[in-house]
């Protein structure tokens, strides 16, 4: 990385607020990667290539809920930004056909839930 | 597009959940009313409200009905089909948490220095570097009121100015990640979800008292802690937020991580300086403060992580917002790690003040089990219980302190009546003993002679007498111990025979435990009545204290019993007893 200068760091801070974006983001702090974490991140990002769904799928820390762990926050255009909780593999999946693709939130999973 | 979302939620504790049934009646009747097109119904996990009975949440207005009887399922589903508030029915919620410390973990990559700066991060150290003088640095932590979350609440500003007035060539600034307790995990998420938010804390701590070197003393427990720390103070020399003159300006300051060989007392600073010294990590007296002679004997500022985290957000959003949460004398929020049998365990942050009712159910969701709470315990083994009768007091340092705890580095231990308090206490005063350095002598032997009086209790071995040597011993504790380790050591003890005096008494005159949880005060039995002759508990029993056969039937020979509980476990027929 290039050197930051004052300026450089309020344009960051400006430019990237207005930013809306389709992601997806799992939790990956000492208590996600114990309840499982990993492999919800790797099963996303390999079902969403499977899938070509222009969606990013980020790595991000503790929330606080680690009761329900793995959570993964959804953020897609149309839906409310949801976080699901106790993710697995089929879980994650589910997400993508059904959130993602269908618009439509899973039953049992919410933990919570912010309309945009 | 669905025009409104409900969610749908049975909160009771009954172990019958509604939610399911519930849920099927409001499809049909969407499907009768033909709004399946414009209604969705969900069912949450989680609805943000607990033991409030069946709660609907109809979004996007985010009204919130609770303790719903059926019949109000359709009113509710009506009402916002036709954009109403059923008025009376409503509840207004104030959210709970702030956030301030987590404001940006699980929300941003940890490990991307860019997205923490489009979060704001990084301005206020600008703002620090390029138009605050050092002095103005350290007023605006004094309006804001800041004090240190490690644990003993001591004023930040104080502490930088008594540095910074110091004259030396030298001066550093730690980060105190050594984070011990047992069951808190607060700073560990800190630093693994928002690594840059400490980073910065540390370098306007630095730019404040004058330092060039610090170090972030982490546990080398904390593996993933410390890859993202490194990652992120690489980010920051890289992007010239570390190293030569910073931003531009003319201050510089070097960082270095410090590993932590797991020692609690390594957490105290003046054992912490001689670990990072190289030095076997051992107490010092105090004064001299480190603020005046610490690291190679110059002045230096250890401040905890949470405490540092604090200071990025201060900076960032001014003291005066930080100012206006919390109470008179202790502002802005804690994070507390709320473990135990507590329904939703997790990490909160919550403005000081609030009550720890509040904290336990409202936010924690009451017991998993349904079971009454019984105690509360915060401070860690530095830190007592506090009993269910006192769950209204506000927070913060001075009122936990009255209550015999302390407000601690943030772990909450929720407790029901399975807990037993003598147990409680053995297990802390045996963390204390297992961690003391000894090197002196009130918390080397004190300690050890508090913990055999705390077994003879456990097994039914102590008398009466013995309560008063556990307070005499624990006065000699306070009283001499070189550090805060010794000097605390005897609060869970205290506390719990302040609070739970007839328990102990139980224990020692009529040699029971009423928790159930001391086994040498416990028997197992088998009740011939019940028993069917399975042979169960005799092939699961691992000592073999159960002889017999399957025509002349089992006894359990007590001398031989374990008290493992096996037997009561593996038995269909509810034939053995517990007494
Ligand atoms: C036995 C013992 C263990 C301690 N462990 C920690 C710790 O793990 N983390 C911490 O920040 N402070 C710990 N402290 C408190 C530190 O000595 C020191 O007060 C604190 O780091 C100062 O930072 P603050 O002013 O930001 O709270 C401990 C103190 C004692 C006596
Ligand atoms: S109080 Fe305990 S831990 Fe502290 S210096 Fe004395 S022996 Fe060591």
């Amino acid at each position: 990385m290039d050197k930051l200068t004052p300026e450089a760091i309020d344009r960051i801070f400006k430019q990237n607020r207005q930013q809306s974006a389709n992601w997806i983001k799992v939790g990956m702090s000492t208590c996600g990667i114990a309840a499982g974490a990993d492999e919800v991140y790797a099963t996303l990002v390999e079902e969403i290539k499977k899938r070509n769904i222009q969606v990013t799928v980020k790595k991000c820390g503790c929330l606080g809920m680690c009761h329900a762990e793995p959570l993964v926050e959804v953020c897609v255009d149309g839906m409310p930004t949801v976080i699901y909780g106790r993710v697995n593999k089929e879980i994650a999946v589910k997400i993508l056909d059904k959130h993602v693709n269908s618009k439509a939130l899973l039953n049992d999973y919410i933990f919570d839930l912010e309309t945009k | 597009m669905f025009k409104k979302t409900i969610l749908l939620k049975d909160t009771s504790f009954s172990p019958e959940d509604k939610t399911r049934d519930v849920f099927t009646r409001c499809l049909d009747y969407l499907r009768e009313k033909q709004l399946e097109q414009d209604i969705q119904v969900v069912r949450v996990a989680d609805s943000g409200v607990y033991g409030q009975g069946l709660v609907m949440k109809v979004l996007p207005d985010a009204t919130l009905y609770v303790n719903l009887k059926d019949e109000d399922v359709t009113r509710v589903i009506d009402a916002a089909a036709q954009n109403k508030t059923i008025e009376g029915l409503a509840l207004k919620k104030a959210p709970k948490q702030i956030r301030i410390v987590l404001r940006n973990c699980g929300k941003i990559d940890p490990e991307s220095l860019e997205e923490y700066i489009a979060t704001g991060g990084y301005v206020g150290l600008k703002k620090a570097l390029l138009e605050l003088t050092p002095d103005k640095v350290i007023e605006e932590m004094k309006k804001a009121g800041l004090r240190g979350r490690g644990g003993a609440g001591y004023p930040t500003w104080m502490k930088w100015k008594f540095a910074r007035q110091v004259v030396a060539d030298q001066k550093f600034v730690i980060c105190n990640a050594d984070e011990g307790d047992p069951g808190a995990y607060m700073d560990r998420s800190v630093l693994e979800g928002d690594p840059h938010s400490v980073i910065e804390g540390l370098i306007i701590a630095a730019y404040a008292v004058g330092a060039s070197k610090g170090y972030f003393y982490i546990r080398a427990e904390y593996p993933l802690a410390v890859e993202r720390i490194q990652k992120a103070i690489d980010q920051a020399n890289a992007a010239g937020l570390l190293g030569k003159n910073i931003l531009g300006s003319a201050f510089s300051l070097d960082l270095e991580i410090r590993l932590g060989a797991g020692a609690f007392v390594c957490g105290e600073e003046t054992a912490l300086i001689a670990s990072i010294e190289g030095r076997r990590g051992t107490p010092r007296p105090r004064p001299p403060y480190p603020s005046v002679k610490g690291l190679w004997d110059k002045p230096t500022v250890i401040n905890n992580v949470e405490t540092l985290s604090n200071v990025s957000f201060i900076l960032l959003k001014g003291s005066e917002q930080f100012a206006s949460i919390g109470t008179e004398k202790s502002k802005g929020t804690k994070v507390f790690a709320v473990t135990g049998k507590v329904k939703n365990s997790g990490l909160v942050e919550v403005p000081m003040g609030i009550t720890l009712r509040e904290i336990v159910y409202d936010i924690g969701g009451g017991t998993i089990s349904g079971k009454a709470v019984k105690a509360v315990q915060t401070g860690g083994p530095s830190g007592g219980v506090i009993p269910v009768d006192a769950l209204d007091t506000q927070v913060d340092y001075e009122n936990l302190q009255k209550l015999g705890s302390i407000m601690g580095s943030g772990g909450m231990i929720v407790m029901d009546e399975e807990d037993c308090m003598v147990d409680i206490a053995k297990f802390y005063l045996g963390f204390c003993v297992d961690e003391s350095c000894g090197k002196c002598a009130p918390c080397r032997i004190g300690g050890y002679q508090m913990l055999e009086v705390l077994k003879r209790v456990a097994n039914g071995q102590a008398k009466l007498e013995d309560m008063t040597v556990l307070r005499r011993i624990s006065q000699a504790m306070q009283k001499a111990s070189l550090c805060g380790l010794g000097q605390t050591a005897a609060n869970p003890v205290l506390s719990t025979m302040k609070y739970f005096e007839s328990e102990y008494k139980q224990h020692i005159e009529n040699k029971k435990c009423p928790a159930g949880k001391c086994s040498a005060l416990s028997n197992y039995a088998i009740i011939q009545e019940k028993c069917k002759r399975c042979s169960l508990c005799q092939k699961n029993c691992p000592v073999e204290a159960i002889p017999g056969s399957r025509e002349d039937g089992f006894t359990i020979v007590q001398e031989k019993c374990i008290k493992c509980g096996r037997c009561l476990e593996v038995c269909k027929f509810k034939a053995v007893s517990k007494t």
